[in-house]
């Protein structure tokens, strides 16, 4: 069930229906809330609920039987194993296949392997690692294990955050299920403004730039310079835009709900460092890798050639994590490449480290460009797709920009930029949020308003659905 | 809770106060001309235009009418007996338009007694024309009028443009996306057109037309062979007739043996009641002038269905004999032409300036006798201005 259907928009009034008048009897209302997850998880292949189910069953287990025992390190390892080994069936396999296969066809061998009919679940990235928080947590001792399944199957399926995120610890959620899940006035205006901004982001900018940016990503050889140009900017505002629309829009639904979610994104394309834009965009992942993997692998407390090896095994992984697919190894390792190269070079030019606004705009803007390029291999299909993208933009002309043509995307474009840049300063979501009942009505209908006029006639599923 | 429901309720109530605006018509003077809304927008203004005070007859139809039909010669001999005719037919119109049209006119014009209504037999296939009719009918509907809509274009959820038929926001939604993306070219086009369009001119001249199909053809198929083959970018919208042309060849209904089922096919009886009963209502004092307006053989031999001009008369011959209508077939007019059919039209839907010629030398005497009133007289050599900016 997707968020921007009719389908989901009538689930969650029901549920809101629902959750409304169970608040006095808790558990009736974490029961309903669980059922409804279910519902909603197995509207897309309701088998899939299954290995929800066998996931959760393990890690409650381990979980409890890891306080019991004197020997966790065997315990969380099996959790470890048989989520990443979940993972690894259904999302790399075939890759791997592939990759043999390749490997073996371009040495001249025989050697095929069949690759595995098995569909992708979605949101299984998602939710493996929010059940891998809860085992880690409980072997570090930072998390009691939670003794109610109902709470912590809930933690793992909680319908707004288990198909895209974000990815919520299961500590967290599990502490706002101990609170009184109440929802208060400003609670209410600020999860509005989030959904009504979630959708305009979706509908009317994400699916909009998908339209500049799809035809030249999967036909890039019948492109030149400035439509590949604009497509890679296009899609950097596209991806954001799906992205953190969906995850306003699930913070947004938790919060009518009584379950505060952190933040995901915070206005990325102003990120003055790539450090900075890791702070900044997909936050809940960043902060899941550098707690669980990044720091365990050493961090930064090794020594330099130590470091720089953590961030790019980080990275790499990071990569890997978004997709089976060679581009998005390159594209872990082009963002591990980039802050290494940060912590070992810039960190050392005084000038560009300056606090001077000059400087502050040409990291940004440097920033920017940085992410763009690594995003020409997110977004390829094929790496021979991004090898074209990367030779039309190696032949840059003036004389090939058309303002008709043009003019229009690369308005756009630098209106979002600064947008952006303009928002990491006014926060201009949280002081509608903040506002009394005139301006919020406005901004709402305005939001509603934009949605019916300008949401493209056709709408494409979130990006992130498939990873 | 009072106070959640108040913010709930203030967005929607903005959006409800905006529709209104919109139902009111706040949009029409900045809507694209050309477009279908646009075109509609230009003739309702024209109607309102004092300097047109009365009107006895109108024609209503679709493009073919617009370019088949002399109007400048239907307003001229017209004039000649005291009446006022006026053109009213647009790109796109089909029974949903006449409907609403002719009940708007009823409104803004009380006074008019009858007019042509000019169609083909394509168009007794369905009851509508899909769903950008409704941006044709937005600029003449109220708010009571959805279930006469929905008897036209069916609610689709998937198709967004068909939320139009309950809301004037999305009636209006691709004219406001195209404003949005082009909006000096769009001030430019509205001062343009309010500059050398005067209700004159858009009620009582002829759309221009050039070119013939002889390079092509117009008996058979085939000739959209040759369209496709043709490297011409001017050939573009002949290529997209094709695609349209090819679509119909590839699901020919037969309707000859689809009238022998009992009960007759959904679709069959639905165009039937609604055609009927709309004509049986028109709200004019005299019965309207139905023209089958002449179809190229292409259409008749391999596109439309077996049977379909024989079904399209079996709606209409009844009305006729009840003296609801008079009746005017000229779907095969050109037929007898033989190879000239091609000189007629100048592309596979649209007569040129000779086609209409010819057609008018044998439709005038059969207005002038049974909407005019008037003996027969000699067509009216009218004075040419081109009508594109």
């Amino acid at each position: 069930m997707l968020f921007n259907s009719f389908q989901f928009i009538i689930f969650f009034v029901l549920v809101l229906a629902l959750n409304q008048p169970l608040k006095r009897w808790p558990m009736a209302q974490k029961m309903m809330l669980l059922a409804a997850s279910y519902y909603f998880y197995g509207q897309w292949q309701w088998h899939y609920v299954l290995l929800l189910w066998f996931s959760t069953i393990v890690d409650y287990t381990i979980g409890l039987r890891m306080a019991r025992t004197r020997h966790p390190r065997r315990l969380v390892a099996i959790s470890v194993i048989v989520n990443l080994g979940f993972l690894a069936i259904f999302k790399y396999a075939n890759w791997l296949i592939d990759t043999l296969n390749f490997g073996a066809a371009a040495a001249g061998s025989a050697f095929h392997i069949t690759p595995l009919d098995v569909l992708l679940p979605v949101g299984i990235s998602f939710y493996t690692f929010q059940s891998l928080s809860y085992t880690i947590d409980v072997y570090r001792g930072v998390l009691p294990p939670r003794k109610n399944l109902l709470d912590y199957a809930l933690a793992v399926a909680f319908f707004p955050q288990i198909e895209a995120g974000p990815i919520v610890r299961a500590r967290e959620f599990l502490a706002e299920l101990d609170g009184d899940m109440h929802v208060a006035f400003d609670d209410v205006k600020r999860a509005l403004v989030l959904i009504a901004f979630g959708y305009v982001k979706k509908l009317v900018f994400a699916d909009n730039l998908a339209l500049i940016a799809d035809p030249v990503f999967d036909h890039p050889a019948a492109h030149g310079f400035w439509d590949s140009l604009l497509a890679v900017y296009a899609f950097a505002f596209q991806i954001y835009c799906d992205f953190s629309g969906y995850t306003d829009i699930a913070i947004g639904c938790a919060l009518l709900l009584g379950i505060r979610f952190p933040q995901n994104f915070n206005y990325p394309y102003a990120a003055q460092s790539i450090q900075d834009f890791w702070r900044r965009w997909h936050m809940t992942l960043s902060r899941w890798l550098r707690d669980y993997l990044y720091i365990p692998l050493g961090g930064n407390r090794k020594g330099r050639a130590r470091t720089y090896a953590n961030l790019m095994t980080t990275m790499l992984l990071g990569g890997l994590w978004h997709g089976a697919s060679w581009n998005f190894v390159i594209w872990g390792g082009l963002h591990g490449a980039y802050l290494s190269f940060e912590r070992a070079v810039l960190g050392r030019w005084r000038w560009w480290n300056a606090d001077h606004p000059a400087a502050a705009a040409l990291r940004v803007v440097v920033t920017f460009h940085l992410v763009c390029f690594a995003w020409i291999f997110f977004r390829a299909r094929e790496f021979s797709h991004s090898s074209v993208m990367l030779a039309n933009l190696s032949h840059p002309s003036l004389a090939t920009f058309h303002a008709g043509e043009h003019g229009g995307t690369a308005l756009l474009v630098s209106a979002l930029l600064v947008a952006q840049l303009i928002g990491a300063y006014l926060h201009y979501k949280d002081r509608i949020a903040a506002s009394r009942g005139p301006l919020l009505a406005l901004a709402l209908a305005a939001a509603i308003l934009a949605v019916i006029w300008f949401s493209p006639a056709t709408t494409a599923p979130f990006i992130y659905f498939q990873f | 809770m009072l106070r959640i429901l108040l913010i709930l309720l203030a967005p929607l109530l903005l959006l409800l106060m905006l529709e209104a605006a919109f139902e009111i018509g706040i949009w029409e003077p900045l809507a694209q001309p050309m477009s279908h809304a646009g075109t509609s927008v230009r003739l309702k203004r024209a109607l309102s235009d004092p300097a047109i005070p009365r009107i006895d007859y109108v024609t209503i139809g679709s493009s073919r009418p617009e370019y088949g039909i002399d109007h400048a010669m239907l307003a001229a001999t017209a004039r000649q007996v005291g009446r006022v005719h006026a053109n009213l037919a647009m790109p796109g119109s089909h029974w949903l338009t006449i409907g609403l049209l002719s009940e708007w006119l009823q409104r803004a014009h009380p006074e008019v007694r009858g007019g042509i209504i000019a169609l083909s037999i394509q168009d007794l296939i369905n009851p509508g024309n899909g769903s950008y009719e409704l941006g044709i009918v937005q600029p003449f509907r109220h708010l009571g009028d959805i279930d006469e809509v929905t008897a036209h274009v069916d609610f689709n959820r998937n198709d967004v443009a068909t939320y139009a038929i309950y809301s004037a926001l999305f009636g209006w939604r691709a004219d406001i996306r195209e404003f949005v993306r082009h909006p000096y070219a769009r001030r430019k086009t509205i001062n343009w057109f309010n500059a050398n369009r005067p209700a004159s001119i858009t009620l009582f001249e002829n759309p221009e037309s050039h070119g013939d199909m002889c390079a092509f053809g117009l008996d058979a198929l085939s000739a959209c062979d040759k369209v496709e083959a043709s490297t011409d970018p001017e050939r573009d919208g002949l290529k997209r007739q094709c695609k349209e042309l090819r679509g119909g060849a590839a699901s020919r209904p037969d309707f000859a043996s689809l009238r022998q089922q009992h009960p007759l096919p959904d679709f069959m009886q639905r165009t039937r009641d609604v055609v009927q009963a709309q004509l049986r209502s028109t709200p004019w004092p005299e019965p309207p002038l139905v023209v089958l307006m002449p179809v190229p053989r292409i259409w008749t031999h391999d596109v439309l269905g077996p049977g379909l001009h024989e079904w399209a008369l079996a709606i209409l011959a009844p009305l006729a004999d009840e003296g609801r209508i008079q009746l005017i077939d000229a779907t095969g007019f050109f037929d007898a032409d033989g190879a000239a059919e091609c000189s007629a039209f100048f592309d596979f839907y649209h007569q040129n300036a000779l086609g209409r010629e010819r057609f008018m030398r044998w439709l005038l005497p059969q207005v002038q006798r049974f909407l005019h009133h008037a003996e027969s007289s000699p067509p009216i050599p009218i004075e040419r201005k081109p009508l594109r900016p």
